[in-house]
């Protein structure tokens, strides 16, 4: 898995949720997304598929296969890496 | 412009509560005029409230609470608007009622609720990713409302459980991206609160209300509210649904430019960012 995709779901992330005080670097690559770690929701989860969708081209297509793709931020990175090949 | 948006009823309490003067200010209030103790998140008396009003005080004390704060700090709204349970905290931060009232009138309206859920089962339904056109006809199909039209793609429906869960098996049906239920003692922001109307009608007429010193846009049509008009107000709301993207664009139209939530969660700043977002695109 390439770094610079990941800095790049990472700032995605921080521009579509509009992340305030919150660099890149400071997000952890295998935290969880929901829940514990950044504390996404479901309102959240769809900003991110829109985010994705315009950025990498790439359809998360319900919430379940969401569960897995918004597990982390490396979870992401791998789902747009899989679906763009 | 500042504007300041009140939310609705929190589907959660905070992990941690403030401390400070004016938590354990609001928490006698809530303790003496509802019965309810904020640090405990429990009713005084065992059973006197139910678990829904329970989080419904919670919600409202939370925003008098940031309401209090923020004026502290010297901040100040120059226009207010209020989603579904805000109205109370909104009408207090534009000086049509006290804080006490404030919390008063979403505990004895609560309580009036409660006596729905003796007879039906009722519950909440939040379908996302879908448009309105879609949600609609599934909410018509299985007999229960659309009850808060958030963004063109957050939608809360509200009525028998039975139909909730049936709707959101439709919404699912129809690509919605998540579709996820609550149970509640009643279908809040519908026609089927119109058994309760009296009552509600009784709690609202003990209260008096004074004219709004900063400009309160009520969520049904977005005009500006009345002393006059909010005790109909009061009941109507709870019999039609929630229109909150108009409210929003309603503050943006007017010039506002800077927003704060005031209460718990950050609902309405999600929904706000989609409408945004939307926008841009256009």
């Amino acid at each position: 898995m390439s770094e610079e995709l990941i800095f790049k779901v990472k700032q995605m992330i921080i521009d579509a949720l509009r992340i305030e005080g919150m660099t890149a670097e400071e997000i952890d690559s295998d935290a969880p997304l929901f829940g514990e770690g950044l504390g996404l929701d479901s309102i959240d989860a769809l900003q991110l598929v829109v985010a994705m969708e315009k950025e990498f081209g790439v359809v998360v297509p319900d919430a379940a296969v969401g569960t897995k793709v918004f597990a982390s931020v490396r979870a992401m990175a791998d789902y747009i890496a899989e679906t763009q090949k | 412009m500042n504007g300041w948006i009140f939310p609705g009823q929190p589907l959660q309490y905070e992990p941690l509560l403030p401390d400070d003067d004016d938590f354990r200010i609001i928490n006698l209030k809530c303790r003496e005029r509802c019965g309810y103790d904020l640090e405990n998140k429990q009713p005084l008396s065992a059973g006197s409230l139910s678990q829904h009003t329970c989080l419904q005080i919670y919600g409202v004390a939370m925003s008098l609470y940031r309401a209090r704060r923020l004026l502290f700090k010297g901040e100040k709204p120059e226009l207010i608007a209020e989603h579904s349970l805000g109205i109370y905290a909104a009408l207090n931060a534009a000086g049509c009622i006290t804080e006490g009232d404030a919390l008063e009138l979403a505990a004895r309206l609560g309580a009036c609720m409660r006596v729905m859920s003796a007879t039906k089962e009722y519950a909440l339904g939040c379908p996302i990713g879908l448009s309105v056109g879609a949600v609609e006809s599934a909410a018509r199909n299985n007999r229960v409302f659309v009850a808060n039209y958030n963004t063109s793609s957050h939608f809360l429906l509200a009525g028998e459980s039975e139909g909730i869960e049936s709707a959101l098996a439709e919404c699912r049906e129809a690509g919605a991206f998540n579709a996820s239920s609550f149970s509640c003692e009643a279908p809040l922001h519908t026609p089927l609160m119109a058994v309760i109307a009296s009552q509600l009608e009784a709690v609202v007429s003990d209260y008096n209300f004074a004219e709004p010193v900063v400009p309160v846009i009520e969520h049904i049509s977005q005009t500006r509210l009345k002393a006059s008009d909010i005790p109909t107000f009061l009941l109507d709301e709870l019999l039609k649904p929630v229109w909150w993207e108009r409210s929003y664009l309603t503050l943006l139209s007017r010039g506002v430019k800077n927003l704060v939530e005031v209460g718990s969660g950050n609902a309405l700043k999600k929904f706000n960012r989609w409408i945004d977002s939307e926008n841009s695109q256009r």
